[in-house]
This record gives structure tokens, C-alpha cells and sequence, in this order.
């Protein structure tokens, strides 16, 4: 045990060593922890209920359903491949030492408790927002984050155990898949039923999560009944979700520890999911699981010099769509975005479309912080290509502009026949949708080129998100005072997007020689 | 040394290894050959105690999984993966702790001369090529002084120097009474070391024979590896 936490000890020391070499980075860590400890301050000493004070019935219908989407995307992720707290490393050096594996769980635990900060920070990020709108108790702060620890700590034991018993035979993982799909198709149908009688998104997720079924369900209800009690109290059911989450974390270790000791191939395969899918990130993609690439579709290559750039990139795009452009991460915004909208209380109800605009926007900042060039400069063709690199960088981009077009289409067409709104605002959203996300993109090159590639693509991701925040809030500000003035929801739209593309223009001049060559990028 | 008693390794419905047997003695140097697919990494993680399987492996007499047994094996994965964090040296030091060796920088400082890693000491994993993480696996593995040690693919990413004294190292383990299994798809790298020949061909192990034996039936590794693979070979092809 004391070999292995010998790696611990020095990953940690490295790492602030490594952050003090580089004045850049270490700005970057101040500016986080600042970040960190400003969010901290706010969770607990801003007051509860701000600006409005919405049901109990209501914060335990959203808790429910964050931990459902949480439980159910990790876990059926997990059987399939085995979540995993270990990397190959570990496989490599660890599993092949002579110590005993329930010594090796134990040291994956300890990592695993440092994982939990990343969740810790997400929700730490997301108790500002609750306060506003809901009277949490005075201990309200720590029992989301207690919450949250909870669901970190279980949910890759459970995926262990479900994957080690689903891997014995495909029958096995499919029945578990089955389990899961057909539970949540069970909420998603109940939902629907309560949606159709109440015609209110927050009275039915008060309806349908809100009742003892729910509340005591094990693992999901009993965390969510853990995330309630911040604004529930300690209620039977906070008592019964903690205990319940207590002996199940602990259960589930005994159980690998005595039961399973063997448990290394089932680790092999998530261990191997994880390399890929950080070496996916250093590339600047998420990797997708199960992601379907057709072998044939309706687009050809096309064009000469830097343009057949654009269309090798259309033809990427369009093998991994649905339809057209259209990809899981597209229909996640659209469906995000549009319920995000029914959520919404009703005095936002004077903007039709700019509500699902920002939010759409903001969901795109999360799925673009990975930065889609990425992928492109990781390779040498880009650089071999004989165009300069201005022409090269526009047509790069170009393909992502283009699907954030059609996505954007999309999604304000359909919201606007739902909602109701005029033909020009439903443009506009579009239009502006499209530069927010070239903000995005030459933002993420010009992160790039000051960064580089070499250190956490953590602190990278979480910088250039801040700064694109930071970036398109002018924008913001002075679309909402016009709309203030004007009470026109076309000019604050067209002030934002007016905006957006001064700024992506400026961003695309910065990093036009991006591609000049490889040094450039990194 | 190493005992290996029909080894079958299934994958869901794919049987990636079918009751294979075989033993490397003391002071031999086995090759497992086979064309891609043909099971080989399916062997060599059984035997490293990664994967579940059925039948019985044995280390100096003891199961593979025990403690006993992985004190004295070293194994080099097909992929050197390093921890981002550590450098050279510290991985050097967590092997030590891990197997409790004594005494053990100066063994660390000549496995990183022969490798021209000295200077490399304090580099952190994710800051090494492929090749160099190569070398540190390798480093890691001997560095316990094994009475049996596995390397599986260990040639790929290294440069010539590093695979010269690879080599010689396969040779120095082999007189002093270490048992080595190589697992190869590229029969030259090996071709005046081994001792004895595994030839892998869908899960099976097809041929089994000595350098001598082979010697004295005239024929070469090369001829009979392709004669035993050929139809895997042709659908290649």
C-alpha cells in the first residue's frame, strides 16, 4: 500500500511543480482557484430564495431528475466497458506487482475521492442558481455536495459489479442494457402522462418524483433524497438515503474486495476505454461510445487545395449524423434547449426565443470547449496542404460553422413553431447561434497558441471556457440594455449577434497563422 | 519455470485461446509467434494475471496470481503506458517499493544507461516518446531481477540501439537462469535467440519445438511458420 501511495503523493507534488514552471499555467490555477473560492463564497453566504422561491416538490423533481440522467448515462456506459477508477498504468504496473488487489481498490478509492472534486466543482458552479430560486436551508450547500460525493463514490462500484457479472455472457449485458432502458422509458412515459394533465414541466416533476416511490427508489431516489434534504430538511427520507448510500458503497466494496478479488479483466477494458478517451480529448474530440459511421452517404469530396479540407470535413460530419448534420450532441442541445424553455418561469415569458438562444449557446460552449481543430492538427496533412494557412484555418472551421447552422436551424425553427415566433427572430437566434460558435472555435485556437498542448487539457478546457464567457459577455450586456430600452427582442438579438461576429471575425485574424506549422499549434 | 496447462480464454462468444500448453524452462528464451489475432496478448495477459481464464498457469510451481509468484515475474505490456505524473526515476521507485527491492538505484542507473535514459532521469511520463516510454517499461520489468519475465511486442517503437541491447539483455537473462517469453510478430527480431519456438495460429498453439530439434529436422523457423499459417496468410494477402 505504501508503493501506491508513493504514487499519489508524487503525482500530486509533480503537478504543482509542473504548474510553477510555467507563469502562464500558475495564472491560470490562481485564476481557477480565485473562481473556485468566489463560487464558494456565494454558495454558502448568498442568501436563499433571491429571486424567487420555488416548491420543495419542485428542487426534488430536478435533483431526481439530474441523478436519473447521471445514474442512467454512467451506469449503461459502465456495463458495457466497466467504468473504471484505474488507468492502463495502473493495469500495467499495479496489477502485476505483488500486492494484494483489495490493496489496489483501495488505493483506486483514495484516487477516486480526488475525482470527486470535479463533480464538486460542476455543483458548486450550479448552488448560486439554486439559491436564486429556491429557499434552501442554512446547511442547504453541504447536502448537494454530499449528494454529489455520494453518487461519485458508488457509481463506478456499481459499474464494476454490473459489469463483472453482465460480462460472463452477451445475454447477460443485454438484459441489463434492457433494465435500464426500459426504467427510463417507464419515467419518460409517466412524465409524459403527468405533462399531459398538469400542461406544467415543474408540477409534473413535482408529480412524478415527488412521492414515496421515488424518493425511497434505491440508489437514484436515495440520493436525490440526499440532494432534497437541502431544502427538505433532515426528513425519514434524507436518513434512509444516507444510510442506504452508506451501506451501498461500503456493501459494493466488500463485495469486490472478498467476492471478486479477480476483478482485474473487468477493469482492463474500461481502463483501456479511459486511455482512449483522454487520447480523444488531447485530439480536441469527445468520444463518442457506440458511435455509428455509415459506410456510404449522400456527399462527395469535392474542391481543390484548402477547400477539399471542407468537404473531407462534411463528409466526417455527415457519416456520423443522423440526418444531414444532425448528431447525438445536435439533438442533446435541441431537446436541452427546448425544455429548458418549458422550465423557464413565466416572467421570462416576454423573450420568445433569446431564453433558449443563451441556453442553446451556453450547451454549445460546453460541447465545443473541446476544441474540433483538434483533431486536424494532431494529423500532418493540414500542414503539407500547399494553401496559406489563413485560407486553410477558414476552411478547417468552415465545416463546423456549417453544422452549427443547421443545428441552429433546427432547433429555433422547431422552437419557433412551438413558441410562437416571429420569422425574423427565429433568423436572427440563428444566425447569432452560428458566431457563437465561431467565437468558440477561433477562441479555442487562440487558447492554443498561448497554452499550448502539453499540460492539463483540464485547467485548458476550464480557461478557455471563462474566457469565452468573458469574451461574448460585452454582447450580452448590451443586447439586454437595448432590449431594456427598445423592449425589442430582434435588436438585443441583433446586437448579440452583431457582436459574435465582430469577435469571431477579430479571433480568426489572431489565429490566421496558426497553421503556418506544427510549432505553431503547440 | 513457467507452466502453462490448457489455457482456453473465451471472449463472450470468441474463444481467443484454446487449451494451449506449454512450458519455459530455467535459462530459456521462448518465442510465441503468430499472425495478428492469433492470441498471443490473450496469453501473455493470462499469464500476467490480467485476465480470468481457464486451465493453470504456474510460476516456479506457485499460481500465477499469487503474490509468491508475482514477486518474481516481470512482464512488459504490448502498450508502455506510463503515469502521466511520475518521472523516469519515480516509476523506477514505485516498482521498488511495490516489490520491495533493496538496494536497487544502482541497478535503476545502469538499466538507464544501457538505454540512454540517464539524462531522462527526471523527464515526467506524458513528457517521453512512445519509444522511451517503451524503455521505462522495459526498466521496470527487470529492475526486480526476475526469474521469469514476458514481453509482449517489445521491439515496436524502440530505436536500434535500444533494440541491440534488448537483445543482449534477452541473452544476459537467459545465462543467468531467467526464464523469457517473447511474444513477436517479426520473426527476424528474434531469429538467433530463441531457444524455443510457440508458433500461435487461431488460438491454438500449432507448433512447439526446439532450436535443436528444429535444426535437425533441416527445415527453418520461417518456412515452417508460414507452412503452419499460410491460410491465415492467403485471406491476408
Amino acid at each position: 500500500m505504501k508503493a501506491l501511495l508513493f504514487v499519489i503523493r508524487r503525482t500530486l507534488k509533480n503537478l504543482i511543480k509542473g504548474v510553477f514552471k510555467k507563469p502562464i499555467l500558475l495564472i491560470g490555477y490562481i485564476f481557477i482557484i480565485l473562481f473556485i473560492v468566489l463560487m464558494l463564497v456565494a454558495s454558502f453566504a448568498m442568501p436563499s430564495g433571491f429571486i424567487r422561491s420555488g416548491s420543495p416538490g419542485f428542487f426534488t423533481g430536478i435533483m431526481s431528475l439530474v441523478f436519473i440522467f447521471m445514474y442512467y448515462t454512467t451506469l449503461k456506459l459502465g456495463i458495457e466497458k466497466g467504468s473504471t477508477y484505474f488507468r492502463l498504468a495502473d493495469v500495467n504496473f499495479a496489477f502485476t506487482a505483488p500486492i494484494m488487489p483489495n490493496k489496489i481498490l483501495l488505493y483506486a478509492f483514495i484516487k477516486q475521492v480526488g475525482g470527486t472534486f470535479l463533480f464538486l466543482f460542476i455543483a458548486i458552479c450550479q448552488i448560486p442558481n439554486l439559491k436564486n430560486n429556491f429557499a434552501l436551508q442554512p446547511y442547504g450547500t453541504w447536502m448537494i455536495l454530499l449528494s454529489v460525493i455520494m453518487y461519485a463514490l458508488s457509481y463506478p462500484l456499481i459499474s464494476m459489479i454490473l459489469y463483472s457479472w453482465a460480462t460472463k455472457s452477451s445475454g447477460r449485458k443485454n438484459l441489463l442494457k434492457r433494465l435500464f432502458d426500459i426504467l427510463a422509458l417507464a419515467v419518460a412515459v409517466l412524465f409524459i402522462f403527468s405533462l399531459a394533465k398538469t400542461r406544467s414541466f415543474a408540477d409534473s416533476l413535482d408529480e412524478v418524483f415527488n412521492n414515496p416511490v421515488a424518493r425511497y427508489f434505491p440508489v437514484i431516489g436515495w440520493t436525490s433524497s440526499i440532494a432534497s434534504a437541502a431544502m427538505n430538511g433532515f426528513t425519514p427520507e434524507f436518513w434512509v438515503g444516507a444510510m442506504g448510500m452508506v451501506l451501498l458503497i461500503a456493501g459494493a466494496s466488500v463485495v469486490l474486495y472478498r467476492m471478486n478479488l479477480d476483478y482485474y479483466e473487468d477493469v482492463l477494458e474500461g481502463a483501456e476505454y479511459v486511455e482512449a478517451a483522454l487520447k480523444a480529448k488531447r485530439e480536441g474530440n469527445n468520444l463518442r461510445f457506440n458511435l455509428k459511421i455509415k459506410n456510404k452517404v449522400n456527399q462527395k469530396l469535392s474542391g481543390t487545395g484548402a477547400s477539399s479540407i471542407f468537404f473531407k470535413n462534411l463528409l466526417e460530419l455527415r457519416k456520423t449524423a443522423f440526418f444531414m448534420f444532425l448528431d447525438r450532441s445536435s439533438v442533446m442541445v435541441i431537446i436541452a434547449a427546448i425544455v429548458f424553455k418549458f422550465i423557464m418561469p413565466s416572467e421570462a415569458s416576454e423573450l420568445t426565443l433569446s431564453t433558449i438562444l443563451f441556453f442553446a449557446a451556453y450547451m454549445l460552449l460546453l460541447i465545443q470547449m473541446q476544441g474540433g481543430i483538434g483533431k486536424e492538427i494532431e494529423k500532418h496533412y493540414i500542414f503539407l496542404i500547399p494553401a496559406s494557412s489563413a485560407e486553410k484555418l477558414f476552411f478547417v472551421t468552415l465545416g463546423e460553422h456549417v453544422k452549427n447552422l443547421f443545428d441552429g436551424f433546427i432547433l429555433f425553427t422547431a422552437a419557433g413553431i412551438l413558441f410562437k415566433a416571429p420569422v425574423n427572430i427565429v433568423a436572427g437566434c440563428t444566425i447569432t447561434y452560428g458566431f457563437f460558435g465561431a467565437v468558440y472555435t477561433y477562441g479555442d485556437i487562440i487558447a492554443r497558441r498561448i497554452f499550448g498542448r502539453i499540460h492539463s487539457k483540464g485547467v485548458l478546457i476550464f480557461v478557455k471556457a471563462i474566457v469565452n464567457l468573458l469574451m461574448v459577455l460585452p454582447g450580452i450586456i448590451g443586447g439586454a440594455i437595448v432590449f431594456a430600452i427598445t423592449r425589442s427582442e430582434f435588436l438585443m438579438i441583433s446586437i448579440i449577434g452583431g457582436w459574435g461576429f465582430v469577435l469571431a471575425t477579430t479571433l480568426f485574424v489572431f489565429s490566421a497563422g496558426i497553421l503556418n506549422n506544427l510549432e505553431t499549434v503547440s | 519455470m513457467l507452466k502453462v496447462k490448457n489455457l482456453s480464454k473465451k471472449y463472450e462468444k470468441v474463444l481467443a485461446v484454446n487449451k494451449v500448453s506449454f512450458e519455459i524452462n530455467s535459462g530459456e528464451i521462448g518465442v510465441l509467434i503468430g499472425p495478428n489475432g492469433a492470441g498471443k496478448s490473450t496469453t501473455i495477459k493470462s499469464i500476467a494475471g490480467l485476465l480470468r481464464f481457464e486451465g493453470e498457469i504456474s510460476i516456479d510451481g506457485k499460481p500465477n496470481k499469487s503474490i509468491d509468484a508475482k514477486k518474481i515475474f516481470g512482464y512488459v505490456p504490448e502498450t508502455a503506458a506510463l503515469y502521466e505524473s511520475l518521472s523516469v526515476w519515480e516509476h523506477l521507485e514505485f516498482i521498488a517499493r511495490a516489490y520491495g527491492l533493496k538496494d536497487w538505484e544502482e541497478t535503476a542507473e545502469v538499466l538507464l544507461t544501457r538505454f540512454d535514459m540517464e539524462d531522462k532521469k527526471e523527464k515526467i511520463g506524458k513528457e517521453l516518446s512512445k519509444g522511451m516510454q517503451q524503455k521505462v517499461s522495459i526498466c521496470c520489468a527487470l529492475l526486480i531481477n526476475p526469474r521469469m519475465v514476458m514481453f509482449d511486442e517489445p521491439m515496436i517503437g524502440l530505436d536500434p540501439k535500444a533494440i541491440k541491447e534488448l537483445k543482449e539483455m534477452f541473452v544476459e537473462l537467459k545465462n543467468a537462469g531467467c526464464a523469457v517469453l517473447i511474444s513477436t510478430h517479426i520473426l527476424d527480431s528474434i531469429a538467433e535467440i530463441w531457444d524455443k519456438a510457440l508458433i500461435m495460429n487461431k488460438g491454438e498453439i500449432v507448433y512447439n519445438n526446439t532450436r535443436d530439434a528444429m535444426l535437425a529436422s533441416g527445415e527453418s523457423l520461417e518456412h515452417i511458420f508460414f507452412s503452419l499459417t499460410d491460410e491465415e496468410e492467403a485471406e491476408t494477402a
